[in-house]
């Protein structure tokens, strides 16, 4: 019934086959590999990927990335290690949520103060806001491009409501472009981008606040940071990346200056749009176009 | 969040493993069961495939045609006692002896192995597809001889190997029928001449086990050589009594030794001192010792399909046990598993895996697979085996076994009487190797209903040996 | 910079991907072709490899796509239509007409996961009705295979648990996201036990299965992982005794030799078929696998080891593998709890129901009523299963988004570069 013909091309055609899939697999591997090495290559270039600010230490100084979502506790699986008695080993979470700042909510048995109040379900702290969990005295400080409420005050959610209509943007846009952040009484929590390498919205510092020098008033930074001495000769509004000027912040609108070219080291330009350019390596997934801007 | 992925990446770990256990258990199902569950009856597949194809020949060792195809129908050895002396082996074409050549090897004789490149140039040749021509180890006319001087009318098995390499040169089990002429007597012999009794029967050694009693006591108990042992000729172990040969209760007459070496007690086959060596030994050394020996091993062997034999794990009280010491109890063990023990004393403690291919040839003359001796396993230390030789060769010199000796030749067996609840007369059995550098060659023979080891197996083992030497198996 | 740009286009991996699979596609329905002399079979050799593309390329247009993902995917849905279809246009056909419901689910189901601002309520809902739909094939339902699981409608018959397969992902992703353990355990363990009074143990297994890994990821406690597997095997020693035809599929499972023809038949045809492929197949329309009861949607491994052989065999277990490792992967880059849980369920979902079903097959444990994930013949299997990739693509989206957003925050001013 079957060909001698048929049968012996189906023999053959099973080594093909076969043949087919290994490549197909070898280079569904190397995709895989390539892929993956440039996503790390990526984050390192974005130290702050998935962050959204830091937490100080206010006892030791010492400041911890602030994930977007994660654990406060002594344990070492903790997102936020804090050693200090009174600190439970799993002490309570916290998730930040746009627009609305970060929610902390204390875990059963803990005792968290957020400016001075102890929170009984969960509230959203923003920037500036101080936590204390046992001993320890935390302030947190979020990004400057984070979507949060202006006020230097918390909202307490004496009940917990959590309001699914959050707007949703998926290409979250630089905030100075879209919400304007009006120094306020006390200080703001806008930080100017500084000369660094990666482009880090704030300095790191790792010793004691020192004393500021005198600063024209409506500078928008607060007075306890410190800039460590790499920085000091350049300072915030010495540096080629500080982009307030005078006159914007008296108008209360920051100006954003195009950024200037850099000569230190910088990573390479990761993206382009064009598609007719070759690109280094392909992502699985696909980017989508944006139009040049005019 | 960090927790939370490190456990993600540990999950991830665990999933990949599941698919490595997959893969890992198929690749070992189809190389260990592969050929086996291919020749299995129920493969369609193949049947059908076995028609378009003219089936390969089947040699023995010395070349003579024992199976082959002449248009389209498949016929064996020329001559009739061959014929029936190899059938267990060979099979016959409708499968009524299970895991025969025929069948067990259809992938060789129906060409299943044939490469594309092959098929491709015999198309283009035109013939038509050709099976490869199998050679077995086998000697059918050893095996014609053997079944020549089995006692007449009674059932059973005769095993030879050759304890250095594993090569089985014959493998027989009485009744055997004419492969070519199946009548309707065959069929409904009460005998069951289809059933294999080589490999797939499973008897109770009788003293034969003795031989892994004593490497027991060798291996586990010091100074058993030197020790003297009292038989008294009858003792109670818990509910049951150990008795010796010949002893018969109801006239008064009890078979007794006295005073023995283990050397004397293995000669004279004492039931006595084995069984207090069991009891000794106990029921957990004694498995031990018997499951190095291959007993409650699954057997996967590449060329044959053997029955498992076993050594009993439950109802054992203290009589069982002494029993067991002395070969009797639930103990069973097939024909050819005995003979790869006996082979396993001739070969220095190292038993070989018994092996039935010798080679198998495509139609075009290339070589697919030629036979190689493996090891199956090292079942005690060279010492113990040399104390163990000395021992069966004792048996044949001066005691149960000399109806065995051969002048000028060193035969060593141990003899077996193995009691059976549904007969009456024991089954005799021999077990028996030459310890001869040109003739390495041991064989177990197992008489259904025989009477005493010694005087119905021991002589036909002395025949066949002598034949063997006297045939081309001394060079 | 760190590399030269040659004057030559770069190799796209997504292309170079592609091409293997397009080609291996057009050889294999040409070939088929070639059997019956039948032009529709040859019109298949062109029309599938398109399929493969757009599916591929044209999804990726729609939203940012993990084509990695994809491409496998639809690799081994092909792979399916193609071994159905020698068998029986009929099915192969009707496999490709669901293969295309499929894709716009998945479509659905990503940007559900992608755009959805908060699952509370959602969960509410899914929770109330998984558990009205599981009731519902005991209420109407049809019984099959021993398994009172499915409802007919028309002419198609539905499994509602594939559906609630996916609710349930949902469902403890979020509970757990929110610490509730108590809550989803509870959740989980109704499911199951409406799952064991249908009968249908091995979706229960799975079920089983993916909760139990999504409490060790977002709980991390080995003791009440233990709980749960102590409490599994309980109550499998339980179900082995209640239930005859469980002992009877254990007895079939440690020796399916000793009833060659009736209970065992089925398992030794698929032992039989995967040894007569042997290393390299007996070749595509050359074997004989329909021996096989239920070749096309239970044992269809089977018959893919005897037309492809066990290396082919191996090469598809490969491809599982590579998606479950960028599930994986997707769900170390998310950036919530929630989505790093749903991928890490998507994921072990697919790892688990490919490891019964084919340990099922050569008899590393009992058969259950599983289906092979797009490559069995089943248009409920076939959409739920790409409804899971379409979770795993609305996440990968997300997270580029992420890496977007990040970028944007990090750079604070300037225009993207």
């Amino acid at each position: 019934m079957i060909s001698e013909g048929y049968e012996l091309l189906s023999l053959f055609m099973r080594y093909v086959f076969i043949g087919l899939g290994i490549l197909i697999l070898w280079r569904a591997y190397r995709w895989m590999r390539k892929d993956s090495r440039a996503y790390k290559k990526q984050m390192r270039a974005l130290p702050d990927a998935g962050l959204v600010g830091e937490i100080v230490d206010l006892n030791s100084g010492k400041s911890q990335p602030l994930p977007r979502e994660g654990m406060i506790g002594s344990s070492r699986a903790c997102d936020i290690r804090i050693k200090s008695p009174g600190v439970l080993r799993r002490h309570a979470m916290f998730a930040f949520e746009e627009g609305k700042g970060l929610k902390v909510t204390p875990r059963r048995g803990a005792v968290v103060l957020m400016a001075g109040v102890e929170l009984r379900s969960s509230a959203h702290a923003l920037h500036g806001t101080h936590l204390q969990l046992g001993d320890a005295l935390l302030r947190v400080r979020l990004f400057a491009g984070l979507k949060v409420p202006q006020a230097a005050q918390f909202q307490m959610d004496l009940t917990e409501q959590e309001t699914e209509d959050a707007p949703w943007d998926e290409d979250a846009m630089p905030a100075a472009f879209s919400q304007p952040f009006a120094p306020a009484e006390e200080y703001t929590p806008v930080y100017p981008p500084v000369q660094q390498p990666y482009g880090m919205p704030y300095p790191p510092y790792e010793e004691e606040p020192q004393e500021m020098p005198a600063q024209p008033q409506g500078m928008p930074y607060a007075e306890n940071m410190a800039y460590p001495d790499q920085y000091a000769e350049n300072g915030p509004m010495n540096g080629p990346y500080a982009p307030y000027s005078q006159e914007n912040m008296q108008q209360g609108m920051p100006e954003m200056q195009p950024m200037q070219a850099y000569q230190g080291e910088y990573p390479p330009a990761q993206e382009e749009e064009g598609e007719d350019e070759a690109l280094p390596y392909q992502s699985p997934v696909n980017r989508r176009r944006r139009r040049s801007r005019p | 969040m960090k927790q939370l992925k490190k456990n993600i990446r540990q999950v991830g770990i665990c999933l990949c493993a599941l698919f490595v256990l997959l893969a890992g258990y198929g690749a070992y199902n189809m190389i260990v069961n592969g050929n086996r569950w291919f020749s299995s009856s129920v493969n369609t597949f193949a049947r059908q495939q076995k028609k378009n194809v003219i089936a390969g020949d089947v040699l023995d060792r010395g070349g003579v045609l024992l199976a082959t195809t002449v248009e389209g129908k498949r016929e064996y050895a020329a001559d009739e006692a061959t014929r029936k002396a190899v059938v267990h082996v060979v099979g016959d074409s409708d499968a009524n002896v299970n895991n025969g050549v025929e069948s067990f090897m259809a992938s060789y004789l129906y060409g299943f192995n044939m490469g594309f490149g092959e098929r491709l140039s015999s198309v283009f040749r035109g013939d038509s597809r050709m099976g490869d021509t199998v050679q077995l180890t086998i000697d059918s006319r050893l095996s014609a001889y053997i079944a020549g001087i089995f006692p007449a009318g009674k059932a059973g098995a005769v095993v030879v190997m050759n304890y250095k390499t594993g090569e089985v040169l014959s493998s027989q089990s009485f009744p055997n029928f004419d492969p070519m002429n199946i009548t309707y007597a065959v069929k409904n012999d009460p005998q069951k001449p289809f059933y294999n009794r080589a490999v797939q029967g499973l008897y109770t050694p009788g003293s034969t086990f003795k031989i892994v009693t004593a490497a027991s006591a060798l291996q586990n108990m010091q100074d058993v050589q030197s020790r003297a042992f009292q038989c008294t000729g009858i003792r109670e172990y818990g509910p049951r009594i150990i008795t010796d040969a010949g002893t018969d209760l109801e006239s008064g007459k009890i078979t007794q030794h006295g005073q023995l070496t283990l050397l004397r007690a293995f000669q004279v086959s004492c039931n006595n001192t084995f069984a207090g060596l069991a009891t000794e030994l106990g029921d957990e050394k004694l498995k031990k010792t018997a499951e190095a020996f291959g007993f409650n091993d699954n057997f996967l062997f590449r060329d044959l399909v053997v029955e498992n034999s076993s050594y009993p794990t439950s109802n054992r009280n203290e009589g069982e046990i002494a029993w067991t010491g002395a070969g009797q109890s639930a103990l069973t063990a097939s024909p050819l598993h005995m003979c790869m023990i006996a082979a396993s004393v001739a070969n220095d403690g190292v038993m070989m895996e018994p092996r039935l291919l010798l080679s198998a040839t495509s139609s075009q003359g290339t070589l697919r697979t030629e036979f190689a001796p493996k090891v199956y396993r090292t079942v005690m230390t060279e010492s113990q085996a040399a104390v163990l030789q000395e021992y069966m060769r004792a048996v044949v010199t001066g005691g149960t076994g000399t109806a065995a000796n051969i002048s000028g030749v060193r035969v060593c067996g141990k003899t077996g009487s193995a009691e059976v609840d549904t007969q009456e007369e024991t089954n005799a059995w021999f077990l028996g190797y030459l310890d001869e550098e040109e003739s390495p060659y041991a064989l177990a023979i197992v008489v259904e209903e025989g009477g005493g080891g010694g005087s119905v197996a021991a002589p036909a083992a002395k025949k066949i040996f002598q034949w063997m030497l006297e045939n081309g198996y001394a060079d | 910079m760190s590399k030269e740009k040659t004057p030559r286009r770069k190799k796209d991996p997504a292309r170079a991907l592609m091409g293997p699979i397009m080609l291996f596609y057009f050889l294999a329905f040409f070939l088929l072709g070639m059997k019956g002399g039948n032009w529709e079979s040859f019109l298949l050799s062109f029309a599938v490899p398109a399929m493969i593309y757009i599916g591929t390329f044209g999804i990726s247009r729609l939203f940012p796509a993990d084509k990695l993902l994809l491409s496998l995917t639809n690799f081994l849905c092909a792979l399916g239509v193609l071994i159905l279809y020698r068998f029986s246009p009929q099915r192969g056909l009707t496999q490709a007409v669901n293969y295309g419901v499929g894709v716009g689910c998945m479509i659905l189901c990503a940007y559900v996961v992608r755009y959805m601002p908060g699952w509370k309520w959602s969960t509410v809902l899914m929770m109330g009705g998984s558990l009205l739909l599981l009731l519902l094939p005991l209420a109407i339902g049809t019984e099959k295979n021993g398994a009172q699981s499915w409802i007919t409608v028309g002419s198609t018959s539905v499994q509602p648990s594939e559906i609630v397969k996916l609710a349930l992902m949902l469902c403890l992703a979020y509970l757990l996201s929110q610490r509730r353990v108590v809550l989803s355990v509870g959740f989980a363990g109704a499911c199951l036990l409406i799952l064991m009074l249908q009968k249908d143990l091995g979706t229960a297994l799975l079920y089983y299965g993916v909760t139990l890994v999504l409490l060790y990821a977002s709980t991390g406690s080995l003791s009440l992982v233990g709980v749960g597997i102590a409490g599994g095997a309980g109550a499998a020693i339980l179900g082995y005794q209640m239930f005859a035809h469980v002992k009877r599929r254990v007895a079939i499972w440690l020796d399916p030799w000793a009833d060659v023809r009736n209970a065992g038949y089925q398992i030794v045809q698929g032992l039989i078929a995967m040894v007569n492929g042997g290393t390299w197949g007996v070749g595509l329309g050359l074997g004989n696998a329909s021996v096989i009861p239920e070749y096309y949607n239970d044992f269809i491994f089977m018959t893919i080891l005897n037309e492809f052989g066990v290396i082919f065999g191996l090469i598809v277990l490969c491809m599982f593998l590579f998606i479950i490792i960028r599930g994986i992967m997707i769900a170390n880059r998310s950036r919530t709890v929630f989505h790093a849980l749903l991928a890490t369920a998507c994921s072990a979902l697919l790892a688990l129901q490919t490891f019964v079903i084919i340990g099922g097959n050569i008899k590393l444990i009992p058969l259950t009523g599983v289906t092979l994930p797009f490559i069995s013949y089943g248009g409920t299997s076939l959409v739920s299963s790409l409804c899971i990739i379409g979770f795993l693509q609305g996440i990968a989206s997300r997270n580029e988004a992420g890496v977007h957003a990040d970028r944007a925050l990090a750079s604070l001013g300037g225009e993207l570069p």
